[in-house]
């Protein structure tokens, strides 16, 4: 999206115009469930939570308190947000998840148990880290972002993403070995 | 530190090109024990990756989306409908409020200025209610006779402000019935013209009827400006009357002096009875000092000159209060003034 069709975006989404709101959505929505699936092992959780973020974009434009430049920006930061907060219940009151990594009887089932396997020493792994560093590991791994990209959405320096990212990588290891002896 | 985040981010690129974990790291032998971990990590975060929502999710979020903005919208045009009812109402509230207010404010301030005289601060108030009335009076009849009835306040007024030796800024209107050089009598009123007086619109002769603006001060009126009135003018009327009374109660009082301000008044008194200032001050002498001796407020000024004058005529007998004068300021004046006016007449009739 262009910086004047954002521009003109950005003013329909104020006056909460469907049709700027209807490509607002087409244009993020993939983005942010993405982002939020990532974060959330769970497909109805993270489509809630990615539609909650559009909700707020909503509530926040009509109180003028939306987005003034990067759309992008605020709605990737706004489901980071939701997502935390959604950790931060669920770490309050932990409820045990029925499995559906469960896969279908089928000719590969070995190979597709070892990979959903695998998925979920990450999951739990990943599940293990700061905040932040499942931030830039998400936006780095799970949106495809630069590095440049992703020190714009984090606010830091390049450099700092390059550590951060680096030592996110070495704990996300570190526990996937934690969870393979578990 | 910061070359082996380098060549990780190097690494990482690669990766992402296709390139495998081995591949890379055969380029940074010394780094790639180090590195090996983290690159299985990051390929492991990479397989995490989810794939973009299905078109089913993408058309059900949409319309709870668009459903909530309908919403928003909504609510937005509610409140603000009601916002303005509301608006309207505290407007409504507000000014009634304040219209009740300065009504009560209003006539309080009416009903508290009507008593007041000329130098007073609410006395302005008086005056402009008297013009509010004229304005919203629109019949003829009870138009004129408000005028008149103004008039007659105007002279209560004056007569007022004699009474209580004020200095104050007058305005009345009345017949000329004396010209005795720069001392006209108007509406019983002794005016003095001076040769700051402005006199407008044509000579001003007796039956004249002007309207007369100056200072109250010590039972005259110092004229600044008489203005001719045209023959329809509004005048007082009955006042007059109480002014003849009050002169006659004056002319008695001051019949044991002979200032000039007593002749003033006396003038009109003696016109009407045709009898001269001497005569009737020395007729009454002996009949009216039992009043004069109760009435000290209005003879505080007068009484002082009678005072002089009765110094003068029963020296042999005032010897005391004679004494009295010298030892008292102003009021040792009044005072002994007062006796001696009493004791003269006393010794007069004796």
């Amino acid at each position: 999206m262009s910086v004047y069709n954002e521009r003109c975006t950005l003013d329909g989404l104020q006056k909460l115009d469907p049709q700027s709101i209807g490509a607002i959505y087409d244009q993020y929505f993939p983005e942010v469930y993405r982002y939020v699936r990532y974060r959330i092992n769970d497909d109805s959780i993270a489509e809630d939570i990615a539609s909650d973020v559009f909700m707020r974009l909503l509530e926040a434009a009509q109180k003028k308190q939306g987005p003034q430049s990067s759309l992008k920006g605020w709605l990737i930061a706004t489901a980071s947000h939701a997502v935390n907060d959604h950790l931060r219940r669920q770490y309050r009151r932990p409820v045990e998840l029925l499995s559906d990594s469960l896969p279908d009887a089928g000719p590969s089932i070995h190979s597709e148990i070892d990979m959903r396997e695998q998925n979920r020493m990450v999951q739990g792994a990943f599940a293990q880290l700061t905040t932040e560093q499942q931030h830039v590991l998400t936006l780095r791994f799970g949106q495809g972002y630069s590095i440049e990209e992703t020190a714009t959405h984090l606010k830091k320096n390049i450099n700092a993403v390059k550590a951060l990212q680096f030592r996110a990588l070495a704990s996300l290891q570190r526990h996937i070995g934690e969870v393979h002896h578990e | 530190m910061n070359n082996l985040y380098e060549v990780l981010e190097i690494c990482l690129k690669d990766i992402e090109q296709g390139a495998t974990i081995d591949t890379v790291l055969f380029r940074y032998p010394d780094l790639a024990e180090e590195l090996r971990p983290i690159l299985e990590a990051s390929v492991d975060a990479r397989n995490m990756a989810t794939l973009a929502p299905s078109a089913e999710v993408m058309r059900r979020n949409r319309a709870r989306v668009l459903q909530h903005a309908a919403q928003l919208r909504e609510r937005k045009v509610r409140p603000a409908s009601r916002r303005i009812w509301f608006a309207s109402l505290r407007r409504l509230v507000v000014t009634l409020t304040v219209i009740v207010a300065l009504f009560v404010s209003g006539t309080s301030l009416v009903r508290a200025s009507s008593a007041t005289l000329p130098g007073d601060n609410l006395y302005p108030v008086k005056r402009t209610w008297e013009d509010v009335l004229l304005l919203f009076t629109f019949n003829l009849q009870e138009r004129d006779a408000l005028e008149v009835e103004h008039e007659n306040e105007r002279l209560h007024e004056l007569l007022e402000v004699f009474a209580i030796g004020r200095f104050a800024e007058v305005e009345f209107a009345g017949v000329v019935t004396s010209q005795n050089g720069n001392e006209w009598l108007i509406a019983g009123i002794p005016v003095v013209i001076s040769d700051q007086t402005e006199v407008r619109d044509g000579p001003v002769s007796i039956g004249s009827a002007v309207r007369v603006e100056g200072h109250a001060q010590n039972g005259i009126v110092l004229a600044e400006r008489v203005r001719l009135l045209p023959p329809d003018a509004k005048l007082p009327d009955e006042v007059e009357v109480e002014r003849e009374e009050h002169e006659e109660d004056n002319s008695g009082k001051g019949s044991e002096s002979h200032d000039s301000q007593n002749d003033e008044i006396k003038l009109e008194s003696g016109s009407k009875d045709g009898s001269s200032n001497s005569g009737s001050g020395s007729d009454n002498s002996g009949s009216e000092s039992d009043e004069n001796r109760n009435d000290s407020g209005n003879s505080i000024e007068d009484n002082s000159d009678s005072g002089e004058n009765n110094d003068s005529t029963d020296s042999d007998d005032n010897s005391g209060h004679g004494s009295n004068d010298e030892g008292g300021g102003d009021n040792g004046d009044d005072s002994g003034g007062g006796d001696n006016s009493d004791s003269g007449g006393g010794d007069g009739d004796d």
